[in-house]
């Protein structure tokens, strides 16, 4: 239901956030995929809605984190969190809004039964790494692994 | 969350299945399909779903501060009789949107888009079974004037579109245009309803809404998406999709949707009963602002489109432009955006009951100017339909004089059927084990 409140406030994901995402997607990157945000909208509001958050400030989106919990992925049949993505338009960073989704996002895992949070970050974006540190994440024994399929492997084990 | 699934017993549930087979054919396409257009999503679920750990404390009206009741008979006579009513209504619209939703599903030209709307009616199914485990795990005889559990069941599980209770209920879809806007337009409603009843002072009602609005959110998502997309489409020159045809559609389904929230004079009762936490004209204040929002995103995934150079601000500035000065930006009318249909347009129910005015609020004075008025903002279709057949004579009596608005408003919706029948079973839905009209019907 519509916010009157002019101060910040974080409340769960909804339809009509798609918007502003795709706006603060495109400030962040300079790119207008609005396809992508819908779908990606679409998955999580029937994956696991009231997980995702978006972070309000004077009654207008300005910031969003995305994820949803999961169980039996990977061999891990605990249910984790799990956050996808994120994003805070950039006029409205440094107000504490990423850590407030985290941690809505956090209490709405706890409820489901989660133990864990879990994210995949590329360490050299040292600005999103720093960030997820500050939230208290940090290296996890599971390894992120992959294959370029474009180039020939160089050693067969 | 914590939620505790419960299956009706044997005899309600079969006649549920019983009543899919007859009314939403495509189920078992929808569950052998599940995999692949909702991979790793929990499986569907035909059960009541009750959310544990929910506040024990009545949140509003006079017994504010005092324990939910937990039985029909913790409520006065009246309260629990309101709330009957309130129920059979939301278990009428659950099986009713289904029945809707069916008829022109096949018709959808996205896969996609075709599966998200299966998804939604079996959720629907679902929460209509929510409704009938509330009428069927306690006794509500005190307030039903002698009708048992099992004829209430009976008499929702009769009901077709022509005879459910709220008239948004009572029309025929016309295009697939009709599955995505009602969606979009009057799922939104229900979420209001869903959320409002939240804090029901009669516990398992307010157990019941949270996973039913978890399961919404995803169904006004599968009317916003392909809103969203179609507007694209017709701003990139798409012959198939039009704003016309979507803007008709809307026009169809918004007064509906405002009169699915009662007069805009009345809730106080809910509120005092503690049943809602809104009275009426407040929740449609809230859903009008919410509409004009979801429209205003449309028209601005329009403009992007079709001026792909534009940035955020200058597809703001335009829109804004046309909406203000009416005129065109480089070729671009402002009636070819969507808008919303001014609250008073096309009602025959509340406070603007038989009102004559436009969908950007202008007023008509004659009755004939106004059909004529409705006939090029509805679709054809729907405007060959009896349900504006009997809209007309209505107004036109009212216009007359000759029909109080009252009146008027009792003769909606007029019943095009009295009293559903079962196709295989002349009204008898109670299912045996491998009866034959069972086999039948699953055959």
């Amino acid at each position: 239901m519509p916010g009157t409140e002019t101060g910040t406030r974080i409340r769960p994901l909804d339809e009509l956030d798609i918007d502003a995402i795709v706006r603060i997607d495109e400030r962040i990157s300079g790119i207008y995929r609005p396809e992508i945000w819908e779908q990606r909208v679409g998955f999580y509001l029937r994956r696991d809605p009231g997980a995702s958050q978006v972070a309000e400030a004077g009654g207008k989106v300005v910031g969003f984190m995305l994820g949803d919990l999961r169980a039996g992925e990977f061999g891990l049949e605990e249910p984790s969190g799990w956050i996808e993505r994120f994003g805070i338009d950039p006029d409205q960073r440094g107000k504490d809004l990423g850590r407030q989704m985290f941690a809505a996002m956090v209490a709405h895992f706890q409820a489901g039964g989660a133990r864990s949070v879990r994210t995949l970050v590329d360490r050299k974006d040292e600005g999103v790494a720093g960030f997820l540190r500050a939230l208290g994440l940090s290296p996890s024994p599971l390894e992120a692994l992959e294959m370029r399929l474009d180039a020939k492997p160089t050693e067969s084990r | 969350m914590k939620v505790e699934a419960i299956s009706l017993e044997k005899k309600y549930h079969g006649a549920v299945e019983h009543w899919q087979r007859h009314n939403f054919k495509d189920y078992e396409t929808l569950l052998d399909q599940w995999e692949k257009y909702f991979p790793t999503d929990e499986r569907f679920c035909l059960c009541a779903k009750l959310e544990l750990g929910t506040s024990d404390t009545i949140a509003i009206g006079e017994h504010k501060g005092e324990k939910k009741r937990l039985e029909p008979e913790q409520l006065s006579e009246e309260e629990a009789a309101h709330l009957l009513a309130i129920i059979k209504a939301q278990a009428s619209t659950e099986f009713g949107s289904i029945q809707q939703h069916a008829g022109t599903l096949e018709r959808a030209d996205d896969d996609q888009d075709r599966f998200w709307v299966l998804r939604v009616m079996a959720e629907e199914l679902r929460h209509g079974y929510q409704m009938l485990h509330l009428l069927l795990s306690k006794d509500w005889s005190h307030v039903s004037r002698g009708v048992s559990g099992e004829q209430m069941v009976e008499e929702i599980l009769s009901m077709q579109t022509g005879n459910h209770v709220l008239d948004a209920f009572n029309l025929d879809y016309d295009s697939f245009i009709d599955n995505i806007t009602f969606a979009a337009i009057v799922d939104r409603v229900g979420k209001y309803q869903l959320t409002m009843q939240r804090i029901c002072a009669y516990r398992p009602m307010a157990d019941s809404m949270p996973p039913m609005l978890r399961e919404e959110a995803f169904h006004l998502a599968a009317g916003v998406i392909p809103m969203r997309r179609w507007a694209q489409r017709a701003a990139q020159g798409d012959p198939f999709i039009t704003m016309t045809a979507i803007q008709h559609a809307i026009n169809k389904w918004v007064p509906r949707a405002l009169e699915m929230f009662g007069d805009e004079r009345g809730g106080e009762t809910n509120v005092k009963f503690g049943f809602k936490d809104l009275k009426n004209r407040e929740a449609q204040d809230q859903y009008i602002e919410e509409v004009q929002k979801m429209i205003r995103d449309i028209n601005l995934r329009f403009i992007r489109a079709r001026f792909p150079a534009y940035a955020p601000e200058q597809a703001d500035a335009a829109l804004a432009e046309l909406e203000r000065a009416r005129g065109t930006h480089h070729g671009v009318r402002r009636e070819d955006l969507l808008r919303t249909p001014d609250r008073r347009f096309f009602r025959r129910k509340g406070e603007p009951a038989f009102s004559m005015v436009g969908v950007d609020g202008e007023p008509f004075t004659d009755a004939e100017e106004y059909l004529r008025y409705l006939s090029r903002h509805l679709n054809e279709g729907y405007v060959a339909s009896r349900d504006m057949r009997n809209y007309a004579e209505a107004l036109r009596g009212v216009a007359a004089g000759t029909l109080a608005v009252k009146d008027a408003i009792m003769k909606m919706p007029k019943l095009k059927r009295v009293g559903g029948t079962c196709p295989c079973s002349k009204g008898v839905r109670w299912v045996m084990d491998g009866s034959a009209a069972d086999q039948a019907a699953s055959a």
